[in-house]
């Protein structure tokens, strides 16, 4: 996994790039990293809400009424949790 | 596709890389949905590497569309996939492939929301 090898590097010359090119690729690495991260939780939050809400016969490729409403308050309610628990946690921390 | 390895031939080095990166998130992102992630089989550039390498590493337990599916649409396997069989994975296929997108439009909607409450109403716009 020595990144000098990589098939990247054997094609395009890094060292070529200018200060400003280099600043701008960091930025665009970072922003792709971001979005990277987002998709993750995407993933595994369809996945947790998938297994909730659809759970009749699949019967059509879209989503019924039921199912997308489901999904959305699916989302919200997990972030809800999610930002409760790092509520009581700091809660935690500050009476110790 | 078969261009994938010619990028060099670009005259631009930045493109260059910024398309190597957009390829790779992308597969990456598609392979997500169909299974668990895998390592790339080309590391990305060295610097862009552990950034982009830091997701990805905690979803080894994770059930993908396929299993999904197969959990619902082939309750007993028989001797081929049937016709109704093959139906039912197009159509839950769609169906996860529409959840996943309103998982996403709200997740984001909600971050949006909750940044701009941080930010006491000076949302950045980071989407």
């Amino acid at each position: 996994m020595d990144s000098p090898n990589s098939s990247l590097e054997q094609n395009v010359d890094l060292s070529k790039l200018s200060d400003k090119d280099k600043q701008e690729l960091q930025q665009f690495v970072v922003n792709e990293s971001q979005k990277a991260r987002i998709q993750q939780t995407v993933h595994s939050l369809t996945e947790t809400c998938f297994k909730k809400c659809v759970t009749g016969g699949i019967r059509s490729g879209k989503l019924d009424k039921g199912e997308e409403s489901c999904t959305q308050n699916c989302v919200d309610r997990f972030l809800d949790a999610n930002f409760t628990v790092i509520r009581h946690l700091e809660k935690m921390r500050g009476s110790v | 596709m078969d261009s994938m390895n010619n990028f060099g031939a670009s005259a631009d080095p930045k493109s260059a890389v910024m398309n190597q990166v957009r390829q790779e998130a992308a597969m990456n992102n598609a392979r997500l949905l169909i299974e668990v992630p895998i390592s790339p089989s080309s590391p990305p550039a060295h610097f862009l590497y552990s950034s982009l390498h830091a997701n990805g590493a905690d979803t080894g337990a994770q059930k993908k569309i396929n299993d999904h599916c197969f959990e619902r649409c082939v309750p007993k396997p028989g001797s081929s996939l049937s016709s109704g069989e093959t139906t039912c994975f197009t159509q839950c296929m769609e169906k996860y492939m529409a959840a996943w997108n309103t998982v996403s439009r709200q997740y984001i909607g909600r971050i949006q929301q909750e940044q701009g409450k941080a930010a006491g109403g000076g949302g950045s716009g980071m989407f």
